[in-house]
Parts: C-alpha cells; sequence; structure tokens
C-alpha cells in the first residue's frame, strides 16, 4: 500500500538550509594551485606514471578538450596531446580537505563529507542563532576563505537548496565556480534545463527504466505521482524516494555503517608466478588488518577472490567462529582460502575483503595466553610503525610486494584518509 | 610526461618572508642557495604538512617563474632539502621521443 503523506505531497516550499560544495577537479586543481607553472595548462593527475593508467583527475583546460575522468592516459592523449600527467600525492589533497572541513564546520556543527572533494553543510537550526546573514552571503564567503586560505587558483562551487539532493544539482550548474540557489519558485525553471542524466543517480540505465514509462525530461519525471514511480518505475521504496527527493524533501540524510573492509590489487605482471601472487595478496592481507584496527573492528567472516586473464572469476568466503584482527591471523585464513583456487590460467586481479564485522575485542585481556600474546605483539607493532613510519616492522612473507603495490587516492570515501597519508 | 628531476639534496635557505593565511602568521623561503647558485622564489604554489613516522614535515612548493621546486623544511632536525624540480619543459615530447610514438601525429590523422 503506498504511503498517503507520500502521495499527496507538494513541492517543498522551505528556506532552502542546505549547502553543498564541490571543489573542482580537486586533484588538478590542487596540483595547479601548488605548482604556478600548470596553471592554465591541461594536466591529467594519475595513480601511476603509466600509458595505459585511468586519468582519476582532470583540469579544467583538459576536460575542455575532452577528457574525461575514468578515461585511460593514452585516450586522453589522443584527444589532447599537450596533456601533461601528475602523479597523485595524497598529503597535498589532504591538507586542502582539512581546510575546506575546517571552513565548513565554522558555519555549523552539522557539517557531512561526501567525498574527498564535496561536503554539505546543514543549516537547520543555526540560522537564527548563528548565521544572521543570508545562505548566499555565506557561500560567497567560503570561496572567498577557500583562496585565502588555500590558494588564489582555488575555485568551488556552492549549490543551496531545501535537501541534498537540489543542493548537489545547484552546485552542479555553473562550473567551475558557480553559486546557485534552487527552491520552490525555480524549481521547474531548473529542471526543464535538464536531461535526466543531469540528475544525481540516473544514468543509462535508470534513463532506460524512466523512458519506458515515457518519461522522457525531468520535469515529467517531477510530474509523476509517487505510485507510478513506485509501482511501474522502479517497483521499489525508491520510486517513493525519488518522488521526495525531486520535491525537495530530505530523503538522503543516512549514516552507513562499515560492512566491509578490504583491498584489491591488478597485478603488474601478465604471467605471474604463483609466489609473487601470494605476496601480494599478503600484503592486501596486512593493510586490510591494519584499516580494520584504525576503524576499531574485527571481522568474523573472509572473502578472497581471483580474476584471471580470460575474465572468469573464483570466489571463497567463510565464517568463522572467532573474530580475527591482527595482521597474522588476516593473512592466515586468507591463505587458507587463497591455496583452493584453480591453478590452470594466471590471475589479473585478486582482493580480500573481511565481513561480519563487530567492534574489537583488542583491550579485553584473553584466558589464554597464546591470544593474549598475539595481541601484545600487534599493538607493540603498530606503536613502533606509528612513531618511526608504516612498515617500520613488517610481515617477510609480503616484503616483496612492499615496493610495488601502493596505496592510491579513493575515488569515494574519505575514511582511510588520516591513513593514506600516514603511509604515503 | 611531466618533467621533474629529483634532487633530494640539503640545501641552504638564506631568506624568509612572512605572509598571514587564515588566522595565523607563516614563514616561506624566498632565497634558496644551491649549487653554487641562489634561487629567488618569486611566488608560493602551497604549504603542506606531512609526517615521516613521528617528525613532522612541512612540504613547500615553490617557483620562481622559470621551474617549480619542491622543498621540504625538517621541523626536527631545522633542515631544508630540495625534493625536485619540475622545469618548463612539460608536455608530450620528452615522453614520445622515449617511446618512439608521436600523439601530436595522431591527433592530426584523426582531424583529417
Amino acid at each position: 500500500m503506498p504511503r498517503l503523506e507520500t502521495v499527496q505531497l507538494p513541492v517543498n516550499d522551505a528556506e532552502p538550509q542546505v549547502m553543498h560544495i564541490d571543489l573542482n577537479s580537486c586533484f588538478a586543481t590542487v596540483e595547479q594551485q601548488a605548482r604556478p607553472l600548470l596553471r592554465g595548462r591541461p594536466i591529467g593527475v594519475t595513480n601511476r606514471k603509466t600509458e595505459y593508467t585511468c586519468v582519476v583527475a582532470a583540469s579544467i583546460e583538459a576536460k575542455a578538450q575532452g577528457v574525461k575522468v575514468g578515461m585511460s592516459l593514452h585516450d586522453a592523449r589522443i584527444l589532447c596531446p599537450d596533456i601533461i600527467c601528475v602523479e597523485t600525492d595524497p598529503p597535498k589533497y589532504h591538507h586542502v580537505y582539512q581546510i575546506l572541513v575546517n571552513i565548513m564546520k565554522s558555519y555549523s556543527p552539522n557539517v557531512i563529507m561526501k567525498s574527498i572533494d564535496e561536503g554539505v553543510i546543514d543549516f537547520k537550526g543555526t540560522t537564527k542563532v548563528i548565521n544572521t546573514r543570508s545562505l548566499e552571503a555565506i557561500g560567497y564567503e567560503i570561496k572567498q576563505r577557500l583562496k585565502d586560505e588555500v590558494g588564489t587558483w582555488m575555485r568551488c562551487n556552492v549549490g543551496i537548496a531545501p535537501n541534498r539532493f537540489l543542493a548537489k544539482q545547484a552546485a552542479g550548474l555553473h562550473k567551475p565556480d558557480g553559486l546557485d540557489i534552487i527552491d520552490h519558485h525555480n524549481l521547474r525553471k531548473i529542471l526543464k534545463t535538464l536531461k535526466l542524466t543531469d540528475l544525481t543517480g540516473i544514468a543509462e540505465r535508470n534513463e532506460a527504466r524512466l523512458n519506458s514509462a515515457g518519461i522522457l525530461s525531468p520535469l515529467q519525471f517531477l510530474d509523476t505521482p509517487a505510485e507510478v514511480l513506485r509501482r511501474r518505475v522502479f517497483r521499489s521504496v525508491c520510486g517513493e524516494d525519488w518522488y521526495k527527493r525531486l520535491r525537495g524533501w530530505e530523503v538522503d540524510d543516512h549514516e552507513w555503517d562499515t560492512k566491509t573492509v578490504g583491498r584489491q590489487y591488478v597485478l603488474d605482471e601478465m604471467r605471474p608466478t604463483p609466489e609473487s601472487v601470494f605476496a601480494r595478496l599478503m600484503y592486501l592481507c596486512e593493510t586490510t588488518a591494519i584499516k580494520m584496527r584504525y576503524k576499531g573492528l574485527a571481522a568474523r567472516g573472509m572473502y578472497v577472490y581471483v580474476r584471471y586473464a580470460s575474465g572468469d572469476y573464483w570466489y571463497e568466503r567463510r565464517m568463522f567462529k572467532t573474530t580475527f584482527f591482527t595482521n597474522v591471523e588476516v593473512m592466515r585464513r586468507a591463505a587458507l582460502l587463497f591455496n583452493r583456487r584453480p591453478l590452470d590460467e594466471y590471475p589479473r586481479e585478486i582482493g580480500v575483503s573481511c565481513y561480519a564485522l563487530e567492534p574489537s575485542t583488542i583491550n579485553q585481556v584473553s584466558l589464554l595466553d597464546e591470544i593474549n600474546r598475539d595481541i601484545w605483539l600487534t599493538e607493540a607493532v603498530d606503536r613502533i610503525n606509528s612513531e618511526f613510519g608504516e612498515f617500520t616492522i613488517t610481515m617477510a612473507s609480503s616484503l616483496e610486494a612492499k615496493g610495488i603495490v601502493k596505496q592510491k587516492i579513493p575515488f569515494g570515501s574519505t575514511r582511510y584518509f588520516e591513513l593514506l597519508c600516514n603511509r604515503a | 610526461m611531466e618533467n621533474v628531476n629529483i634532487i633530494n639534496k640539503e640545501v641552504n635557505v638564506v631568506a624568509f618572508y612572512f605572509h598571514s593565511k587564515g588566522m595565523r602568521l607563516r614563514c616561506y623561503p624566498k632565497i634558496m642557495e644551491w649549487n653554487g647558485k641562489r634561487i629567488t622564489f618569486t611566488e608560493t604554489g602551497l604549504r603542506h604538512p606531512t609526517k615521516k613516522g613521528m617528525r613532522s614535515i612541512h612540504v613547500f612548493d615553490m617557483t620562481d617563474g622559470n621551474a617549480d621546486y619542491r622543498l621540504e623544511f625538517d621541523a626536527h632536525q631545522l633542515t631544508w632539502t630540495l625534493i625536485s624540480i619540475s622545469d618548463m619543459h612539460y608536455g608530450p615530447e620528452s615522453y614520445d621521443e622515449k617511446v618512439g610514438f608521436s600523439h601530436r601525429n595522431l591527433h592530426s590523422q584523426f582531424a583529417k
């Protein structure tokens, strides 16, 4: 049964209180800020300096020539022969991220960072008490503060709306240095100028779903009743969420718990020996265990997968009776599963993931002396590594992979950003 | 590819300037002596802190108008290290010479 309040919802006519801030081409802009000779030139930021590496960020100048994020550097060079390849430098981005967070938190305690380069400030409840100015004035002030505190090359988009979705849409309207407001007065006018795929969360497949129901534009999407979206288009509660989202009601304020912790690696050799694959897997296990302890978690489940050169995929997963979080335990359990893999082909990609997470019992003394010794050893090694640098003491089995497998900048979450910067 | 020369040598920074970014007054290098030359920085790109174990390192990206310099100040040992110099010869030419392939030619073929 559709919920009555959803079916009857009008466009939210409340004052816009959500501000979305998005740094444009964040890594590329930070590199241009750091190195003035790169300014005004097309640059692509990559995780490795190889021909077929992926461009993780492209400058505005490169984007103007058709370069897109996710494209291989080889393709980017065909579109833009003058593109300059710069390798990622995580501490630099972390510094800018920290400044951005500090600026945002100075306006409201309710700040949510969506990724490394974008965040949301929720002004609900703070307007009359703390911020007596309009959000537009605050938006322009944030832009200026970013220039003052980081550098003159830094620019950001600001979007203001009644909910997070519309605020993000507003931030994307006038790149690279825009400030836009969407409210109930101009919602229809702005949606009229957009395509379905311009909406965040609507890509080709969702567009096809909407088209099959006769919805061809965002305005038609807005005018579609919730029941049609729920029963015919999305066939789930997502339809109602879209109905509310487009009308300016908040549905995206969920905090998701960490469900899995893991790492993957595309192998650097076309025909790796089993020993070198095993060394890389052990390294992935070690860093996965470090990530788990960083979050104060322990796991019960272990998942290991291998993708082969032919495209075949093999995986093995198992739930254990006891939780684990030490390097040795993660390695031992992963090796147990990994040794069952088929050996017919050369692997191209390996990955390890821990699931069924729960708070770690690292502070609880066990009745079994062996377990205590293992925990104390792990704690001692972690302390030494935090004092003298990551991997000062490390496992011999993963030594071969240390100089080869590198932790790279993640696209989305900032959960392990501090850890990544310590390692960099 | 960008043209980065790794130096990794200790250098003398003989003059500084001070600038207020945000709330605090910060110190930046102005003149550096390296390899018998005096390099006067004309612009600061970015200063960011990082760590090597428990040692605080301040990384300065500076330019003298001809090249970009990456300097590190070790706050524990009070030393300056010139990490790298990136000169103006950016672009794919140097890379193409190495691999014997020109994307410019490929681009012009597509243009035709």
